[in-house]
């Protein structure tokens, strides 16, 4: 019943795994993966459920101490740290696209204590020119043969197209649930979106699309929604699987619109073709269309249009949801983004929009720590 | 985290006489890179191993390491000014200092329209082109030329030099890794001809590559000399006799710099001179970084009578056997790379999992080693987050004392003269009880 969709979602969102847990009593293999950077569609296609790997923001996780380094990435420190908990001990295996220096370091650490029964690094070119894509495509192939001989079987084209499709249709509704926050005030929070799709990524695809279409028939019947506030923000940076951070800036005044998280929107934003290569079509889109910074946008014309190539898409965002102002958060020791901040902040301010850049540590105490100068800033755009 | 400068002079006192040769080379390509640029020749900013050296050879472009210069502001106490602006810039203080030196001295550059007063060795010559590559471990190596260009409006090329995870099936994936980076370096040849107008004289390639392997074969034997007692040329050597190989490589006067090496090291060891007259403790430089600001550390290890007589870090790449009948160079230098990069992969695949383990084992017991020493950068998460990982593995296989230093490789802000001697003291005397209970 769609009036249920919504507390569904805070259900499973308060414990992710569980829905995970009882598909696994049931025979289905539960294989993990992180980033948007992953191509679900061929877990899928071989019948597993891909299981969105996120960390817990609440908890502090010291027994990562002795296994990663306090200078490593905060968030993959932690979602170690619950691994080591026992708290995924529930998949059935892992995929680590190439993402970034930690994630690279995270993979042979996580395969080498946390010992699951498939493991697989995905090798992912940082251009993307024509000997980038053969790469990709062949890697892909690579991917795909090794989850081949995990289940004992061929993922036939058919399969991903299939799948292809199933994942398309997801993403076309996370859509549909973004243009409902290009209301004033937003017929969804933020931090409810954020809650959504963290729930979402927890379940096999067609379940997901199925509590998805009920949230935005639910959505759409709110008699009351959020209330309307004069800062309408988008969220842009590091890695933000918790609702917290979001939650703390609606909190202090204003509603969060849009975002490009990869917990978020980016993930969600570019469907993959479908023409007769599938596996073609699934390298063109994890190859081309995420715009994370470890993508290196080949330079071309003057250093204005390099940053619009860079970054112009987020303008667009910024007009099409009426954003008003931008916050960028960081992680500590979060690198790609870090060299980034100058460029995508001076990008930005020309564009007119106010921008406040903070950082935190992956911890709750952290974010709290913000609110003040969160506070400062919608007092600007306010 | 202490501020901590150290109290007095701070480079290390070395033992080989070529080691003197290596400063001067620096100056003199330094100043190379200078009369290039006054001369409207091409420069590139590029990173180090990243596999340019043979092309950039033979088209005759003088390469600018901005890496190397990092580190020599830091030895010349000299890297402040520049941390200081970048972060002013906006640089997080986290980012690597490397990056951060160089973004902050273009940044300098640019507000000053001229160069920073008494930049070490003149400062960086301004690019004509910058060569970024993304590799598997160091995103610095490209997003730091991009920020650079908020200050140096110049074309950038990024190479991506992929090589497969631990775990992978050599066979199954080395034709299209290798084909890529071939291609890869195809469409450098075609940037830099497009870019400073010089041309691939392909012959030549051939020649810089037979000449780049063959230092790299002299470079090793004379590594290998350093197994002896006592230990004939220790870590703090090494660390100046790297850089010929790791920056100028490529060039008759890095292979003659390894020749002259060679027979220096033989010498030593025919005549069983060591770094000191009473070597008690051998000690591998297991990983990291070193602190280019402290390098009179090793020094202070062998106070103690412990020498390091061999390290990882900026070891020499092994030299590897191109597979028969690869006449393209390009094709050569993606086998060389592919294979240097793959080299322990299918041994640790059968033992312990982790190919730079399978290294440290490699030469704990081939140089005869007593402890192993890391070093934790505090802002290099390329090189140093895993390092807790390859001790615990490198634990599960071996019982030897390790230390971890933390402090980092530019950055003064993150060390503590103080406190890490009191480390180095304290593992000595475990190094010592571990040696005895082995008798």
């Amino acid at each position: 019943m769609p009036e249920e969709a919504l507390a569904k979602v805070e259900q499973i969102y308060q414990s992710r795994s569980s829905l995970a847990k009882e598909l696994k009593s049931e025979g289905k293999k539960i294989i993990g993966y992180f980033y948007g950077l992953t191509p679900v569609e061929i877990i899928t296609a071989a019948d597993l459920v891909p299981y969105r790997i996120s960390g817990q923001i609440k908890e502090t996780v010291t027994e990562v101490d002795t296994y990663l380094e306090v200078i490593a990435c905060p968030y993959t420190r932690n979602c170690l740290g619950l691994a080591l908990q026992g708290k995924y001990d529930f998949l059935d295996g892992f995929v680590m696209p190439h993402g970034c220096d930690n994630s690279v370091k995270l993979y042979d650490i996580w395969k080498h204590n946390i010992e699951p029964a498939y493991a697989h690094f995905i090798n992912i070119p940082h251009t993307r020119s024509q000997p980038a894509h053969e790469f990709f495509l062949a890697e892909l192939r690579t991917f795909k043969r090794s989850i081949e001989k995990f289940i004992g079987r061929e993922i036939t084209e058919e399969r991903l197209s299939e799948a292809i499709k199933l994942h398309n249709e997801n993403r076309a509704l996370i859509r549909q649930l973004y243009e409902l926050r290009k209301e004033d005030p937003p017929l969804v929070l933020g931090s409810e979106v954020l809650k959504i799709i963290s729930s979402l990524l927890s379940l096999p695809v067609g379940e997901s699309n199925e509590l998805l279409r009920n949230v935005i028939q639910e959505l759409k019947e709110r008699k009351a929604g959020s209330q309307k506030k004069p800062p309408r923000l988008l969220i842009y940076g590091s890695e933000l699987d918790n609702a917290d951070f979001i939650e703390m800036v609606e909190s202090s005044g204003a509603n969060v619109v849009m975002d490009d998280l990869c917990f978020g929107y980016r993930s969600f934003a570019a469907d993959v073709e479908t023409t007769d290569n599938p596996l073609k079509n699934i390298a063109e889109r994890y190859l081309d269309k995420l715009p994370y910074p470890r993508f290196y946008v080949d330079r071309v014309g003057t250093r204005q249009e390099d940053l619009e190539a860079r970054f112009g898409y987020l303008q667009s965002y910024a007009e099409d949801f009426n954003v008003n102002g931008v916050i960028i958060q960081l992680i500590t020791y979060c690198d790609p983004y870090a060299f980034d901040l100058p460029d995508i902040k001076e990008f930005l301010i020309e564009a007119g929009l106010p921008v406040l850049a903070i950082e935190h540590d992956y911890t709750l105490m952290s974010i709290q720590r913000l609110k003040t100068q969160v506070q400062a800033f919608l007092e600007i755009i306010a | 985290m202490n501020t901590g400068a150290p109290e007095s002079k701070t480079t290390a006192i070395k033992a080989l006489e070529v080691t003197r040769k290596v400063r001067p080379m620096i100056k003199d390509w330094s100043a190379k890179t200078h009369e290039a640029q006054a001369k409207g020749e091409p420069v590139a900013y590029y990173f180090v191993q990243s596999f340019y050296e043979d092309i950039l050879r033979a088209m005759d472009i003088i390469s600018v390491g901005t890496e190397n210069y990092a580190a020599l502001c830091a030895a010349k106490m000299d890297a402040e000014r520049f941390l200081d602006k970048a972060e002013a810039e906006g640089y997080a203080p986290h980012l690597c200092s490397y990056a951060r030196c160089w973004i902050g001295f273009d940044a300098l550059y640019k507000e000053l329209g001229v160069m920073p007063p008494s930049a070490p060795d003149g400062g960086l010559a301004r690019p004509t082109v910058m060569l970024g590559t993304g590799m598997m471990i160091c995103e610095p190596r490209y997003k730091g030329f991009q920020a650079s260009q908020r200050y140096v409006d110049v074309p950038m090329h990024v190479l991506n030099l992929l090589w497969p995870p631990f775990d992978a099936n050599i066979k199954e994936v080395q034709d299209y890794y290798v084909r890529f980076t071939t291609e890869e370096l195809r469409e450098l040849v075609e940037f830099l001809e497009k870019h400073t107008g010089r041309k691939m004289d392909w012959a030549k390639l051939s020649e810089v590559t037979n000449l780049i392997e063959r230092t790299l074969i002299i470079w090793n034997k004379a590594y290998k000399l350093r197994k002896a007692f006592p230990s004939p040329m220790p870590t703090e050597d090494a660390m100046s006799t790297m850089v010929p190989g790791w920056f100028y490589i490529g060039t008759q006067q890095a292979y003659d710099f390894y020749e002259e090496l060679y027979n220096e090291v033989k010498s030593r060891v025919d005549n069983k001179l060591g770094v000191i007259s009473d070597e008690k403790y051998r000690i591998l430089w297991g990983g990291g970084l070193p602190p280019w600001f402290a390098m009179n550390l090793f020094n202070y290890f062998e106070s103690f009578g412990a020498v390091f007589p061999i390290e990882i870090t900026y070891h020499p790449l092994p030299p590897v056997e191109i597979p028969a009948g690869v006449t393209d160079p390009l094709e050569r230098i993606a086998w060389r790379f592919f294979k240097q990069f793959t080299y322990r992969h299918e041994k640790a695949q059968k033992h312990t999992g982790h190919p730079d383990v399978e290294w440290l084992l490699e030469m704990i017991d081939d140089y005869k080693i007593d402890g192993v020493v890391f070093h934790q950068a505090r802002t290099c998460r390329t090189v140093h987050c895993g390092q807790l990982h390859e001790i615990n593995v490198l634990k599960e296989f071996i019982d030897i004392p390790t230390l971890v230093l933390e402090s980092d490789i530019v950055d003064m802000h993150y060390y503590s003269e103080f406190e890490t001697k009191k480390k180095i003291e304290a593992f000595i005397e475990a190094v010592d009880t571990h040696k005895k209970s082995k008798r």
